[in-house]
């Protein structure tokens, strides 16, 4: 900072570095840490149990992180074939099939089977914690999340749709999954629209959209047919990561990256619409506009998680509420905290829900991820709310 | 100075601007002070609701103090929100330097004008500082970081404000008066022509409302700034304001120099109550007496 003769201290750099402060890079430092230790966790128990030291042969093995074949099988589903993209016509080689090297059992069951799920759960948590953060600034109301504006449920709904009646759609289930939100969300905009909008009358239609399709959804099960429709109808519903992979890994990795960094370019503009609505107006910003587009950015973030996991209750809501507890309302430290602990705390959420049930019933069997960030979420709202008065102030 | 500002009223059509503006350039000391005018507006809440103010034209004295005194209700922070484009008209225009405000960018609209309004919400943990540096928001690129002339701008803002020992409180912690200042900070640093200021006294101690008018006296004789405020306090719009204008049931009813608006006859017709009003050393006292019922 050149600018000390100016007097601001640095506090007012409007750069990044000086978003960072101690105890965003402490909140950073310690999701870190937590995301390490329940992510080994993970991989190492479950079914077929490892000693840390075969996970951490697994982890390290040479075949794996040096092969750039591996790599491509895991990023692309295949081998890279860019010669084909000269050719057109032949484009369909690009990738072409290619299956793993042989490996030790442990590599093989840490790298195809558990660590890629505790990738998509940091994937799915950061943009859900993002979705949450951006929706409470958008409509100026803490409650808000991409839940309680009807996202998730018109999600759900569609989800159940395609499970029970249109079943030959499934392959496609999420990216219609994203579209019933995002559909959704503009049934909201248009309820709550009124010569522009406002935050409680967004919410208030939320909550209307909202058990329009929670009532549609629970009508479906009826016309289920056989059990295991209901059981992925239900899982898809409560959210839930059991059985994902480096394939859904792959569809939602560059979607994420996009929507975090749109979120981030669009903190200044949540920061303004703090100030209020006639404030921001009066600096000059397109409120309409600029929540629209801000309320899309959030629709997307939720999306990319309803692709990968289902919809996954409170989670939304009670990260931001964690974040700004920690590190203030500033919406820059805000949405990078959020990506840091919205990640760490779904990879132990997701921990819970595949390992819980075995700690304290010896059973196998694992529950959705949903219902463990409910029951702690919930629970945890609540003590949020008894210990501030006002709430995490927005 | 009276016919700077026209009533509709007195002559039953709209000003004509272009001989006023002539006139202005050169008895006014402020050459660079931007020309602020409304032209017949109407303005309304709402498509179906009566026009709270039915047809004004307006035209402010450029690089000057104008304040708007009204009683409850007699459409003073509704012509300061249509003035500020927070409303749209019915019908009519606002003109800032001749030119129509609504053919302006929201940002450039922003750079020439800026409006307090009388209620503000901010994250309690934001910094006084923090938040006058919001200020520059329409002075920058969505990706763009604060320049030299930002900072320079918050540094001014500051200053004028007279809150540098504050500057790194989070808003919060702050009384209502060191809050309103704050507010007051921001708008300044957004460096706009003209600032208007709705009710910035009001609900303030005595200490903080004279902070207050302390800057909009340092505005007026030390800018170009064209400020229009509404101000419930009488005797406080006669002490600072270089031009009131007293609006009754969304009518203009006078306008012009302090001691030709404020009289008793007035008082009784606008605000309905006999006053006494005195020519002192500090300025004019309004003495209410009683309400008129009539």
């Amino acid at each position: 900072m050149a600018t000390k003769t100016s007097g601001l201290d640095q506090g007012l750099d409007s750069g990044w570095r000086a978003v960072i402060t101690a105890r965003l890079l402490w909140l950073a430092i310690g999701s870190t840490v937590l995301a390490v230790v329940a992510g080994f966790v993970q991989v190492r128990f479950g079914t077929y149990s490892m000693t840390f030291g075969e996970v951490w042969r697994g982890l390290t093995d040479p075949k794996i992180l040096l092969d750039l074949g591996v790599w491509q099988y895991f990023l692309f589903g295949g081998q890279l074939n860019p010669g084909a993209l000269l050719t057109p016509g032949s484009w369909d080689a690009v990738i072409l099939e290619s299956s793993l090297p042989a490996v030790s059992r442990e590599t093989l069951v840490v790298w195809t089977m558990r660590l890629p799920r505790v990738f998509i759960a940091a994937v799915v948590g950061s943009t859900l914690a993002v979705s949450g953060a951006i929706f409470q600034g958008v409509t100026r109301n803490e409650l808000a999340s991409p839940f309680v504006l009807g996202v998730s449920s018109g999600a759900g709904f569609v989800v159940l749709l395609t499970l029970v009646v249109y079943s030959a759609l499934a392959p496609l289930v999420p990216i219609l999954a994203a579209i019933g939100g995002t559909v959704a969300f503009i049934l909201v905009y248009l309820i709550a629209w009124q010569d522009g909008t406002s935050p409680v009358r967004l919410v208030l239609a939320g909550v209307i959209v909202n058990m329009v399709f929670q009532s549609l959804q629970r009508g479906l099960f009826f016309f289920a047919e056989d059990l295991g429709t209901v059981q992925s109808a239900l899982s898809w519903i409560t959210g839930s990561l059991t059985g994902t992979g480096w394939t859904e890994l792959r569809l939602i990795f560059l979607p994420s990256m996009f929507v975090l960094v749109l979120a981030l370019a669009g903190a200044r503009q949540l920061n303004v619409l703090l100030l209020g609505e006639e404030t921001a107006r009066s600096l000059g910003m397109r409120v309409e506009r600029t929540r629209f587009f801000l309320a899309a950015i959030a629709i997307l973030a939720a999306s990319v998680s309803i692709v990968a996991a289902g919809v996954i209750g409170f989670f939304g809501l009670v990260v931001p509420h964690i974040v700004r507890l920690s590190v203030g309302s500033d919406y820059r430290r805000l949405l990078v905290g959020s990506v840091f602990v919205g990640a760490a705390l779904m990879i132990a959420a997701d921990t819970g829900a595949r390992l819980g049930l075995s700690l304290l019933a010896g059973s196998m069997g694992q529950i959705p991820v949903g219902i463990v960030t409910g029951l702690i979420g919930g629970p945890y709202f609540l003590y949020l709310m008894r210990k501030q008065q006002e709430m995490g102030e927005l | 100075m009276v016919d700077h500002l026209t009533a509709p009223e007195s002559s039953g059509e709209p000003i004509r601007s272009g001989d006023a503006e002539t006139e202005d350039s050169t008895s006014d000391q402020n050459s660079n002070a931007a020309d602020f005018e409304g032209r017949d507006l109407v303005l309304s809440y709402g498509t179906d609701a009566e026009p709270v103010i039915d047809g004004a034209t307006i035209r402010f004295p450029p690089g000057q103090v104008t304040a708007l005194i009204g009683p409850n209700g007699s459409g003073k922070s509704t012509l300061l929100k249509g003035l500020a484009d927070q409303l749209e008209p019915d019908a009519g225009t606002v003109h800032i330097d001749g030119k129509n405000a609504q053919d302006l960018e929201p940002k450039a609209f922003a750079r020439k004008l800026g409006l307090l309004s009388q209620e503000h919400t901010s994250p309690e943990s934001l910094t006084v500082e923090r938040l006058v540096a919001h200020g520059r928001y329409p002075h920058r690129g969505v990706f763009e970081s604060l320049s030299q002339a930002d900072r320079a701008a918050i540094e001014e803002a500051i200053s004028v404000a007279g809150i540098s020992h504050i500057r790194d409180r989070p808003v919060g912690s702050l009384s209502g008066g060191q809050q309103q200042l704050a507010w007051i900070a921001m708008a300044l640093a957004q460096e706009t022509d003209i600032l208007l200021l709705d009710e910035p006294t009001t609900f303030l101690d005595p200490h903080h409302q004279l902070e207050v008018m302390e800057i909009v006296e340092k505005l007026r004789d030390e800018s170009a700034m064209t400020v229009v405020l509404v101000l419930h306090d009488i005797e406080q719009a006669a002490r600072y304001a270089d031009h009131i204008l007293a609006l009754r049931d969304g009518e203009i009813q006078a306008n012009g120099a302090p001691s030709e608006v404020i009289t008793e006859s007035l008082l009784a017709e606008v605000f309905r109550i006999e006053a006494s009003v005195e020519t002192t050393d500090a300025g004019l006292r309004v003495t209410p007496l009683r309400p008129r019922h009539e």
